[in-house]
């Protein structure tokens, strides 16, 4: 098998969920000298993007999106693994949750199973949370990037007031701060003061990763 | 070279030339005949849509003879919670919604909206609805959201799916959301019967399937209950986005998976229920142009219209079928959006 063919093959493994297959070309790359980065971003990474997309378009489920997950994160453990020493990047983490007031946390979750599969480590707070709880969570955790997700127009408030605080606390250029949820536009963000703004969960996390310079 | 002034999906102003006009509305449509597989709109709609927007009125209406009537959800409680924030008693706000606004069929509810919540205080929601009806002569329903997610862990009794999906739980995230159907199947069932028996001219599911698949589905359900029980009564169901998010994935009605529904779909499992009005949402995207946001959103209620027995009332509020995501919605987008939506699909109301 070439290179290439390993790349389709490791792409087709997690729109299909197939984590030993995707376990087993994980495995086969290392052995045929395929760099592990590229097998990660090219192979792997491109099959979450595709699932991402049909789960946009209503023609994938939550399940499976979890399941194409869980086959990304095996075969990304082991490629990294294998990356020599001093290549070895740390995982990206960001510290999630909905705003103050908002127990709406569905589109929250989605967006932390995109996080994860794109292979995050994810702090998610859960809904309705304090403000200084999302800033608390990071500095325990030394994240890159706090997310705070609001479904109702009076409960957005808390994005900008995430902003106001982490200035305040003179933190604002320690994270990055992104920002989503049903009323929020990118114009909101941008008045806020956010770094980024994710229209659904596929697109935050493509927003997330591009924070982190994997984009 | 002229330019046109355009909103985009977040209510902002922009201009668009001639082409880029039009390149929105044939990206608009495509979008979402690829989608739902349904055919986008001709070259003449598309041209009717250019004429739209493309007129310099501030804002536009339907020819004479192409009025429709006007629905609401969650009229009792607008004024409170939106930009205006005039603190009326929602008695009051039903009376504006009537006497000022022109409503056809007003919505009565509680400021929570949802089933769970009302079920505890039914007989005080009955005696609010009976006042309204009192000083009120316009169609009175009452309304609520089926709200799955109020079921949940620690508002309500079943483990979050949303917090086992991601842990990869995924047999105990369906588990938890086939019992969270049970509770909410039960509490509208309620919910519904009393508010009827007490007068409500209808009901309003409003935003089903917000919660995903088992949200839609336990709205059906419900839906067939209460068609057996009170063979006269309206039911409007409207729902909360363009396609059925699967959170489940594998429930299904009538033999046909919910997961994935796109609006033509999706009618046809809410008039098997035994609804009589069916309400579209299609969401708006804030990144793109008015003009590519309403013909997308026209090409997705118009195969509605064409296979429906019941009456569609397209939701054409904040954030929906080409209305901008932005408190106060402008008026030359609204009535953009409202008169392509009438006079391409010829629906019956928004």
């Amino acid at each position: 098998m070439d290179k290439e063919e390993i790349l389709k093959e490791a792409r087709k493994a997690i729109i299909d969920a197939d984590k030993a297959k995707a376990e087993e070309l994980a495995k086969r790359a290392i052995a045929e000298g395929v760099d592990p980065l590229e097998m990660i971003n090219k192979g792997f990474r491109a099959g979450i993007t595709e699932v991402g997309d049909l789960f946009g378009r209503g023609e994938l489920f939550l399940p499976e999106l979890i399941l194409s997950a869980e086959a990304m994160k095996g075969a990304a453990d082991i490629l990294t693994a294998a990356l020599p020493k001093g290549t070895k990047k740390r995982r990206g983490k960001i510290v999630i949750g909905t705003a103050q007031g908002d127990i709406h946390d569905i589109g929250k979750s989605m967006v932390v199973s995109f996080l994860q599969a794109n292979g995050l480590e994810v702090y998610d707070l859960g809904r309705d949370i304090e403000t200084q709880k999302f800033i608390d969570k990071a500095q325990e955790v030394n994240a890159d990037i706090i997310g705070m997700s609001a479904l109702l127009t009076t409960t957005m408030s808390g994005q900008k007031a995430l902003i106001q605080e982490l200035k305040k606390a003179g933190l604002r250029e320690k994270y990055k701060v992104m920002v989503g949820g049903a009323p929020a536009t990118q114009r909101w963000a941008d008045r806020i003061g956010a770094d980024a703004y994710g229209i659904d969960a596929a697109d935050a996390a493509k927003k997330a990763m591009e924070l982190l310079g994997e984009g | 070279m002229k330019r046109f002034h355009i909103r985009m999906g977040d209510g902002s102003a922009t201009e668009l030339s001639e082409s880029e006009l039009k390149r929105d509305l044939e990206e608009g449509t495509r979008d979402a005949a690829e989608r739902a597989k349904i055919p986008p709109l001709s070259q003449n709609e598309l041209a009717y849509l250019f004429d739209v927007y493309s007129s310099p009125a501030r804002f536009v209406g339907v020819d004479r003879g192409n009025e429709v009537i006007f629905s609401y959800d969650n009229g009792s409680a607008k004024s409170r919670e939106d930009i205006t924030e005039i603190p009326l008693h929602r008695v009051q706000e039903a009376q504006v919604y009537e006497k000022f606004l022109g409503a056809d069929i007003a919505d009565f509810g509680h400021i929570d909206y949802s089933f769970k919540p009302v079920k505890s205080i039914v007989t005080f929601e009955q005696q609010a609805l009976e006042y309204a009806l009192l000083v009120t002569t316009v169609p009175m329903f009452y309304g609520s959201q089926p709200n799955l997610g109020s079921y949940t862990q620690p508002d309500g009794p079943c483990p979050n799916p949303m917090e086992l999906l991601p842990q990869g739980k995924i047999a105990e995230a369906r588990a938890a959301q086939e019992e969270m159907m049970e509770h909410a199947v039960k509490d509208m069932v309620y919910v519904v019967s009393a508010m009827y028996e007490s007068g409500a001219d209808g009901f309003n599911f409003d935003t089903a399937g917000a919660a995903g698949d088992a949200d839609f589905l336990a709205t059906l359900r419900a839906v067939e209950i209460l068609r057996k029980k009170y063979p006269q009564m309206a039911m409007m169901v409207g729902i909360a986005g363009e396609f059925i998010l699967g959170m489940h994935g594998e429930l299904t009605y009538d033999g046909v998976r919910v997961a994935g529904l796109y609006p033509h779909k999706q009618l046809e499992l809410v008039e098997k229920a035994g609804a009589t009005i069916f309400g579209p949402a299609i969401n708006t995207n804030t990144d793109k142009s008015g003009a590519w946001n309403v013909a997308r959103a026209v090409t997705f209620v118009k195969p509605c219209v064409e296979n429906s027995h019941i009456p569609v009332h397209a939701n054409m509020g904040m954030g929906l079928s080409g209305i901008p995501m932005a408190d106060c919605p402008p008026v030359d987008a609204v009535s953009r959006a409202s008169k392509a939506m009438v006079e391409i699909t010829r629906l019956d109301g928004l």
